[in-house]
């Protein structure tokens, strides 16, 4: 059904100790929205470099190419077969995932695949199986893990601070991003504002208390506002009893997010916007872009000292080069997914969903 | 319109929402706080010196005496006996939400004051805030176009005593907190809860009631709602809670925070942090209401159906977080 993963060439994928002993080698597929950003990242740490840009619209690559360098191509197996790539990191439109990490994997070429993993939980689960059969390292960029906010309340519960936990809340939301990038619009496609952004409140809870037994929500992405508006939200019940509440939203006017974690000897919380730093207020009548998250009505921002997705990155070269086992790989990338397109099933068919022990749904 | 005082009995302080209400009763022109009855006495007691009047330890006493309504503030599941005697005395109610602790309680209530011509009022207070009156003109304006879904909170400290003893309170967080909110959706929509999907739990406080609530529901008119009634709030907050709404619409997003007019407070002193009001509206509106309705013999604003209404999604919501299904509410 997929590419054999057999290499004609005898290739094998790059050994901790190559990596260790110099800059790792990356190629960004897809230099859109998060392929430029990590090109930039990588591009300005001492532990990478950007070998390749890959992009069907080379145009938007030579750009990139210009401020941090990297051959342009717009042929990922170009650039897979230079023999100057350690790892791909894969950052194109969802649907096209597989196609992407199916190719590295062919090259014995290491992975980083942004999230979600893929669109459907069969192609998440197939693509963590061909990078296992090729003998290369998978790691799905759940960077809400590495946000020092949610770093720090992980740590929390970890010590115990707040006791038992009885009830957490998390919200993400935006403007209607499908106005800049219409394949959002699609939510056979993309999966909608639920696997944009409610997977990063569904991958961030799970990390933080484990499998989810139960969920129910609603939302806007299976109703004719979907392509205006989208808005979610869900109550995921998980196994050690704590109750969620995810909002996830493309109406909103500007980048926000927030948690709040009650248990039974406190509460934690924490929003971006509360927490800001600087403020920009336009008068009336300016429109303005810049500061921090942007916005037409308002802008703001909060020191970040790592950026979380530089912080991702550098822990995933530090795992290639230790062997150490990265902390979202493929099976976990695809549990968070099965949990996320069970939010999509549950709004669509105004449905209860159970889940198995293994992470499986449970069939009605 | 008459100019005579209007008389009332407070039946009892159990909660502490009569002492707000017998301080603004007490401080309305034309309105008297003619007695407290509270079968604790020390309560009883104290109150009556508070608000400078007289204790008597039953309800048969107070409703013997020369009132016009009566106020109740008592345990959950004793609003239907106050409510059913001050009926047979003639006398006008305003009773404590949750209205009952059953449907078939809340229905004998209604009956009995429909059969007596007495008024019955819910005391539902948020619906007289100012905040969302506003929020009710703005989501029916142009400018905000159709409402896609609302998010509800009420979140609060844990009330402790009898509200965490089923056998008194009729459940825990869930119904002491899902009314006020679905009250407030049926106010501005005009529109009844049709199925409810709720999860609770009890791990806050460990009790035999539950302390936190997650209820998901569809409004008649199609609207999607989630509400959040969990005593979340440690008991170190620096306020009891709130109630907040966030409505996303078609050109807009609206968040209400009804009890948000507050100033911060440190204190050396314990406690060392508050948030004290500047002013919250809500309870005088509805307290004055409830009154002139009574002065003027007008419909009361609120009535005992709503209250049935918004108890009705309170219980179809603990009996879905028993069965994990979603749960159909149905209008007695």
């Amino acid at each position: 059904m997929f590419m054999s993963t057999q290499d004609s060439a005898g290739k094998r994928p790059a050994t901790a100790e190559e990596l260790a002993s110099r800059p790792v080698r990356f190629a960004i597929v897809g230099t859109g929205g998060m392929g430029g950003t990590h090109a930039i990242n990588l591009a300005g740490s001492p532990e990478a470099e950007v070998t390749w840009l890959v992009d069907v619209d080379t145009d938007r690559a030579n750009k990139l190419s210009a401020h941090i360098g990297g051959k342009v191509t717009a042929d990922m197996d170009e650039a897979f077969s230079s023999g100057d790539v350690d790892v791909a990191l894969i950052a194109l439109p969802t649907g096209l995932h597989r196609m992407g990490v199916e190719a590295a994997a062919k090259h014995k070429i290491h992975v980083f695949c942004e999230k979600p993993i893929a669109r459907t939980n069969e192609d998440a689960m197939a693509m963590t199986q061909i990078c296992k059969d090729a003998g290369v390292t998978l790691m799905v960029g759940h960077v809400v893990r590495f946000f020092s906010e949610y770093m720090r309340i992980k740590e929390q519960l970890e010590a115990g601070t707040l006791g038992d936990i009885a009830m957490v809340r998390g919200s993400r939301v935006n403007p209607p991003v499908m106005e800049r990038s219409p394949w959002f619009a699609d939510v056979e496609v993309s999966g909608g504002v639920v696997l944009d952004l409610m997977i990063h409140e569904i991958d961030t809870f799970r990390w933080m208390f484990g499998d989810v037994e139960r969920l129910f929500a609603h939302g806007l992405s299976f109703t004719d506002w979907h392509t205006k508006r989208d808005h979610a939200i869900a109550s995921l019940t998980f196994r050690d009893g704590t109750i969620a509440h995810c909002e996830a939203s493309w109406a909103h006017s500007a980048f926000r997010t927030s948690i709040e974690v009650a248990g039974s000897k406190g509460l934690a919380k924490h929003s971006s916007f509360d927490s800001s730093t600087l403020i920009f207020e336009p008068s009336t009548g300016v429109e303005y872009e810049g500061i921090g998250q942007q916005s037409k009505q308002f802008t703001y921002m909060r020191p970040v000292v790592t950026p979380p997705h530089l912080r991702e990155l550098l822990v995933f070269i530090d795992c290639l080069r230790t062997g150490k086992p990265v902390p979202v790989d493929g099976d976990e990338a695809t549990r968070t997914l099965i949990v996320a397109n069970a939010v999509l099933d549950s709004m669509r068919e105004n449905r209860v969903i159970e889940f198995n022990e293994d992470g499986t749904v449970k069939q009605a | 319109m008459t100019t005579s005082t209007v008389k009332v009995a407070m039946l009892s302080f159990a909660h502490l929402h009569a002492v707000g209400y017998a301080t603004i009763l007490k401080a309305l022109p034309g309105v008297e706080i003619t007695v407290i009855a509270d079968d604790n006495a020390e309560r009883g007691q104290q109150f009556a010196q508070m608000f400078e009047t007289q204790w008597v330890p039953s309800i048969d006493e107070a409703l013997a005496m020369d009132i016009d309504c009566v106020v109740i503030c008592s345990e959950n599941v004793n609003h239907k006996p106050m409510t059913l005697a001050a009926a047979k005395a003639g006398k006008h109610v305003l009773c404590e939400k949750p209205l009952a602790t059953t449907v078939e309680d809340a229905q004998e209530m209604i009956a009995a004051c429909d059969e007596a011509g007495v008024k019955l009022m819910t005391a539902f207070p948020v619906r007289f805030n100012s905040s969302i009156v506003a929020l009710k003109d703005a989501v029916h304006s142009e400018h905000f176009g159709a409402t896609l879904t609302v998010m509800g909170r009420n979140p609060g400290t844990n009330p402790g005593g009898w509200f965490v003893d089923p056998a008194l309170s009729g459940g825990g967080a869930v119904i002491d907190h899902t009314v006020h909110v679905v009250d407030v959706l049926r106010f501005i929509y005009g529109a009844e809860v049709t199925e409810v999907y709720a999860q609770s739990g009890n791990k806050l406080a460990g009790g035999v009631s539950d302390d936190t609530g997650l209820l998901m529901f569809k409004l008649s008119n199609g609207v999607p709602v989630s509400l959040d009634t969990s005593w979340s709030r440690p008991s170190n907050w620096p306020i009891w809670g709130g109630v907040t709404l966030d409505v996303i619409g078609e050109f807009g997003v609206l968040f209400a925070n009804a009890y948000n007019n507050n100033y911060d407070i440190a204190e050396t002193t314990t406690p060392s942090y508050t948030w004290q009001a500047v002013e919250h509206t809500g309870d005088p509106e509805m307290v004055t209401a409830f009154i002139e309705a009574v002065r003027n013999d007008t419909d009361v604003p609120v009535t005992g159906v709503d209250g049935l209404r918004a108890l009705e999604v309170a219980l179809a919501a603990m009996k879905s977080a028993e069965t994990n299904q979603l749960e159909p509410v149905t209008q007695a």
